[in-house]
């Protein structure tokens, strides 16, 4: 140590006539980086109010408040995060667990204001200006915390499907279940869009974390046919999951199919509370879902049920209308007999006429309709008596029950509902070449679009904007129909464009049998005139109020015949529904 | 591993397991604790103290004291646990054989509340001056109930509504 | 306490840049007699808060138990709860890992050479040691979306992939550290005053290394070559090429060569990694963290700090938060046990360099 090293550290005087390193702050700004985490932005439009936000940030600094402007609808809560920036620590966890990726971060971190209450607010309600900002953190959706990926469903290959009546879809297997499940972030939006509000992120956590028994009993809590909509469900949670945004929906209907596929014995699995018995009865007429499902919880209740079923066996169209392929009979079956142990009664082959139905009226304090809509919408064209028009209601029963039918080589099926594709996919399987004619766009079918891109897997040709003129004979014992092609009308904003018939252009097509399946009506000629003149029938369906109760006191209806959707859950909720309001009608507190 | 079958011989071992490479596991009993530890530190080389630590297991009754040693040359590392019961729980202390255990079971006593016989300063606050409540590292000592009693509930905001409750909320819009 | 004895409260105020912390102290004149340490002054409770949320939502919190380098934290933690959890982490993941954590080293490296001198009264080096952290800053900026908490380790691997150009802006920003490193030497290495004051001071007897288990550059100063990143290689460190650095002085002057050591090390190390860092993909897929339950069990991880090892002790009992997380942080044992001893005997004035030295953390010794 020496003169050295005192006078070395004078050299640090240099630096005076370098440039600063510091920057001339405010006259100078500095613009934080491209990924930098600073104030929020919520895209109001794309939020659906989920709350994952609130429920991932760690400080509790998000809280879910209703927006002015904003009503809550199906699919979307109507709140909207608010921030409060004295918690915020801007970690981003938000904005990587967004769901729908509306809410993202700006680059912006300087922000000045008097008061504290301004650092509280809705992002993207409240207007702060840096809105227009693009740079900011920003959710990379494959690799951020949400997977947006189904885990797809295995099926049995095209060409098998069509030699057999054996289910197409194979089911999760247990891992598969579980991985599905836990994607699922909870927010519980898809409830508003189950006609029967069953309690999906329960009974999705349950099957996540292995407990099966324990969502099976959540589903049994409103649904007695939870296995059915496993199968077939039309599922409408699932186009208002949060996850189906930015990706695929959560399998709900797969989840649920593969829940209460686990248990054979339902009895073992079920855990039910029956009250006490009452002494009041209720009729059912129709053994659909819907009557089951009233007759189910009629029951647990304590009431004396007794179930009328025109058919050899019960079920209603989920027994007759769905084919095999699609929904197994043992499996209706399982389901069927577990709600038969709880004490219902059930009469098959008793079809209400009249006068039957006047005996149910004095023999049972209380009727529900569950009759379903079984006649045949005709095309309404001349030469449809052919005998190689068929209905497809009547052809699906047939097959169902097993009895005998011919379809020949060639098939045309009229219409575009899901109905429509079980008849064409059902003469395929038993060998004919088939054609859908279908009056709109394919994409106007009101099919499941899985189900139209089954039946076009198994061979099935789609054919857009036909419209059946006349019907005629032809040699060989063959059909000919007589055709016109459509142009779509565009009929302003928000409504389904209309096929139009272009004049002047016939087409013809010649084949063994025209199958038509364009929609059924109820056939309410059972009910006697005195019952039939005081009860409202409004375009075809019976008028109910909240309660499910007809304009007549004592008569319930629900299902097809009631509701405008005509598919298996609705008339569930219809049954649970209707439940509710037979025991408020024994009560004498009909609200 | 080696070491774990001579702990076997020697000591009563209720749980070993062998997690890495370098990190083996170690439960035994209340009384064969000590004399194992001075066993690794002076015949096996775990010349080290890294850490001790103490988990509630608040179901079972037990607190569970975990010492985590480091054997220099083999470069691994070894956690010694046993059970103490939770009602008026004491151990001995180990400062004498590594002075900086001293701070780690004050801190223990502070937090939990073992009381570790012969250790001079265990007494002495180390983080918490003026502690009123049982002691914070247990698991049934509520932080947010606490912090609601002593320094009253955070402001009200008006219609905050948490995510469990939207459900709720909503399913009551979709009744209307 | 005798009658010529003074007792005096250093502190809860930094001393230099080692966080609130207080050191009681009796003094015969100028030469300290007994010292205490007295923590506290920033108690958080860590530990507890993590035990009453989801594992996700530890994350934004673990970074904070130290300040100046949080990415030692959520790394140990991410590594415990990925061993837990049974994740495997893509290959890429573990090298962006260590760059992060290399780089996170030299940040605190330089600040902490600025530090040193700062404690001794020596003012320009410590604004140079901020100043050009500040530019490693702007890195992690780019990089992870903020300067202090990066929140940029996840389970799983890394949250996003490197920007475009980033590789070629570190080497730049490398190279522009390596030339003014000289200046920094310049002023602190061959100043007389830092000399003559560090050379000698806080002497270490060797014997208290294994005993009090003392790690890192405080341990490398005595001459163990204890480098967890040698020692009980993770992430990618095991393909790096290095050497542990270790000095033989065992006091403050040996501390500072070795901590001046690392840095170039450090800066060697961050051009390994840009060279051989593999391509692919950086992040695994996770199950859903808002109800990811961790299978029971309990695990050790550990890591080398600026400071020595740092470990996380964790244990799971099944559920979706930690039944206990312990954070062992090197300066419980150097800021208390270690410190309370070294400082007998020594001047007043030696305090805050002594302190420095051993690089006390506070935020770690009352997680």
């Amino acid at each position: 140590m020496g003169l050295k090293e005192v006078l070395k550290p004078l050299g640090a005087w240099r630096q005076i006539a370098k440039r600063p390193h510091t920057i001339l702050v405010p006259k100078v700004s500095r613009e934080a980086a491209e990924r930098y985490r600073g104030f929020h932005v919520n895209d109001l439009e794309k939020c659906i109010g989920c709350g994952t936000c609130a429920a991932v940030c760690p400080n509790e600094a998000i809280d879910m408040v209703p927006v002015e402007g904003i009503e809550p609808k199906k699919g979307d809560s109507g709140f909207r995060p608010r921030i409060d920036y004295g918690r915020c620590c801007w970690c981003g966890l938000c904005v990587d667990s967004c769901p729908t990726t509306s809410l993202r971060m700006t680059n912006e971190y300087i922000w000045v204001r008097e008061t504290p209450d301004d650092f509280v607010y809705i992002p993207g309600y409240h207007i702060k200006g840096f809105e227009k900002k693009e740079k900011g953190y920003r959710k990379d959706k494959e690799h951020s915390f949400t997977d947006y990926h189904r885990v797809p469903m295995r099926e049995l290959p095209p060409e098998e499907r069509v030699e057999t009546f054996a289910e197409v879809v194979l089911g999760y297997a247990e891992e598969e279940a579980r991985r599905e499940a836990d994607r699922c972030v909870g927010c519980g939006l898809c409830i508003a869009g189950c006609p029967d509000r069953m309690h999906i992120p329960d009974y999705i956590r349950a099957i996540a974390s292995g407990e099966y028994a324990r969502s099976v009993n959540i589903m049994y809590e409103n649904n007695p046919f939870a296995e059915l909509c496993g199968k077939v469900c039309t599922r409408r949670c699932e186009s208002y999951c949060s996850l189906g945004h930015e990706g695929d929906p959560v399998a709900i209907r797969w989840l649920k199919r593969f829940a209460t596929e686990r248990f054979s014995d339902l009895k073992q699995v079920i855990k039910v509370k029956k009250a006490e018995p009452k002494d009041k009865s209720v009729g059912i007429i129709g053994a659909g879902p819907g009557g089951l499902t009233a007759a189910y919880y009629l029951a647990l209740r304590g009431y004396k049920v007794t179930v009328y079923e025109a058919m050899p066996e019960a079920g209603g169209m989920t027994m007759a209308g769905i084919p095999k392929y699609r929904f197994p009979f043992p499996s209706l079956k399982k389901q069927v007999d577990f709600i038969l142990s709880q004490g219902v009664e059930l009469k098959l082959n008793y079809f209400v006429d009249q006068e039957r139905f006047r005996e149910l009226m004095k023999k049972h304090h209380a009727i529900y309709i569950g009759v379903g809509l079984m006649k045949p919408w005709t095309l309404g064209v001349p030469g449809e008596d052919h005998p190689n028009v068929i209905y497809a209601i009547d052809f699906l029963r047939k097959i169902n029950f097993k009895e005998p039918v011919e379809v020949g080589k060639e098939v045309v099926v009229i219409g575009g509902g899901d109905v429509a594709m079980d008849a064409a996919r059902v003469s395929r399987r038993l060998g004919a070449e088939v054609t859908i004619a279908y009056r709109r766009r394919k994409v106007d079918m009101p099919a499941d679009h899985e189900e139209i891109e089954g039946a076009e897997e198994e061979g099935v040709r789609i054919w857009e904007k036909i419209i059946p003129i006349r019907v005629e004979d032809a040699p060989e014992g063959k059909v000919k129909l007589v055709y016109g092609k459509a142009k779509m009308v565009d009929q302003g904003p928000g409504k389904r464009p209309k096929p139009v018939l272009i004049e002047g252009e016939e087409y013809e097509l010649v084949v063994d049998r025209i199958i038509v399946a364009i929609g059924q009506q109820a056939d309410l000629s059972f009910l006697p005139p005195e019952i039939a003149e005081k009860m409202e029938v409004e375009r075809g369906r019976i008028k109910v109020n909240h309660r499910q109760m007809t304009s007549v006191e004592g008569i319930f209806a629900g299902g097809d015949v009631a509701n405008r959707v005509a598919d298996a859950i609705s008339a569930i909720a219809d049954g649970l529904r209707a439940v509710k309001g037979i025991e408020l009608y024994f009560q004498g507190k009909m609200d | 591993m080696e070491i774990l079958d001579k702990l076997k011989e020697k000591f009563e071992i209720l749980q070993s397991q062998e997690k890495r490479e370098d990190l083996a596991l170690v439960g035994t009993t209340e009384k064969d604790l000590i004399p194992l530890l001075v066993y690794l530190k002076e015949y096996e080389g775990y010349k080290t103290l890294v850490m001790i630590s103490c988990v509630d297991w608040i179901e079972e009754g037990k607190f569970e004291l975990v010492y985590n040693l480091w054997n220099p040359s083999k470069k691994h590392n070894i956690l010694v646990k046993t059970k103490i019961p939770r009602e008026a729980p004491k151990f001995q202390t180990i400062y004498k054989i590594w002075p900086q255990a001293e701070a780690y079971e004050r801190e223990i006593h502070e937090m939990f509340g073992v009381d570790f016989e012969g250790n001079p300063t265990q007494h002495e606050e180390l983080i918490l001056e003026d502690w009123d409540d049982i002691p914070p590292m247990r698991r049934d000592f509520d932080t947010l109930k606490y912090s609601m009693e002593k320094f009253g509930e955070r402001e009200p905001k008006s219609g905050i509504i948490i995510r469990k409750q939207i459900s709720e909320q909503y399913d009551e819009w979709r009744r209307k | 306490m005798s009658k010529e004895e003074v007792r005096l409260f250093i502190g809860p105020q930094h001393p230099g840049v080692t966080g609130n912390m207080s050191v009681e102290v009796l003094l015969k004149g100028d030469t300290i007699t007994w010292a205490k340490t007295h923590i506290g002054y920033l108690h958080r409770g860590f530990e507890k808060l993590m035990e009453r949320r989801i594992y996700i939502k530890s994350f934004p919190l673990v970074c904070r138990i130290c300040v100046p380098e949080p990415d030692t934290n959520e790394e140990n933690f991410a590594r415990g709860l990925e061993e837990l959890a049974g994740i495997e982490i893509p290959e890429r993941a573990k090298w962006i890992r260590t760059l992060v954590l290399e780089l996170s080293r030299l940040q605190m490296f330089i600040m902490w050479y600025g530090g040193i001198a700062g404690s001794m009264g020596l003012s320009t080096p410590v604004q140079w040691g901020i100043g050009d952290r500040d530019y490693i800053l702007d890195l992690f900026e780019e990089l992870t979306g903020g300067r202090i908490y990066h929140i940029y380790i996840m389970p799983g691997g890394v949250r996003k992939d490197l920007p475009e150009g980033f590789e070629e802006r570190v080497l730049k920003l490398m190279d522009i550290i390596e030339q003014r490193l000289p200046e920094y030497d310049e002023i602190i290495m061959e100043n007389a005053v830092v000399q003559k004051r560090l050379k000698g001071l806080a002497k270490i007897p060797r014997d208290w290394v294994d005993e009090m288990g003392i790690t890192g550059p405080v341990a490398r100063a005595c001459g163990f070559p204890y480098d967890v990143r040698k020692d009980h290689p993770y992430e990618a460190y095991p393909y790096l090429d290095f050497d542990v650095i270790t000095e033989d002085g065992c006091d403050a002057w040996a501390m500072l060569l070795v901590r001046r050591r690392e840095i170039d090390l450090s800066i060697n190390l961050i051009r390994q990694i840009i060279e051989k860092m593999p391509k692919g993909e950086f992040l695994a897929r996770l199950p859903n963290v808002l109800y990811w339950k961790i299978p029971p069990g309990e695990t050790y991880v550990k890591s080398e700090a600026t400071r020595g090892e740092f470990g996380y002790y964790m244990v799971s009992d099944g559920s979706d938060k930690p039944r206990r997380v312990h954070v062992n942080g090197p300066s419980f044992v150097h800021g208390i046990t270690l410190l309370e001893r070294l400082l007998v005997g020594q001047n007043i004035a030696d305090v805050a360099p002594i302190m420095v030295s051993l690089q006390t953390c506070p935020p770690e010794m009352e997680r």
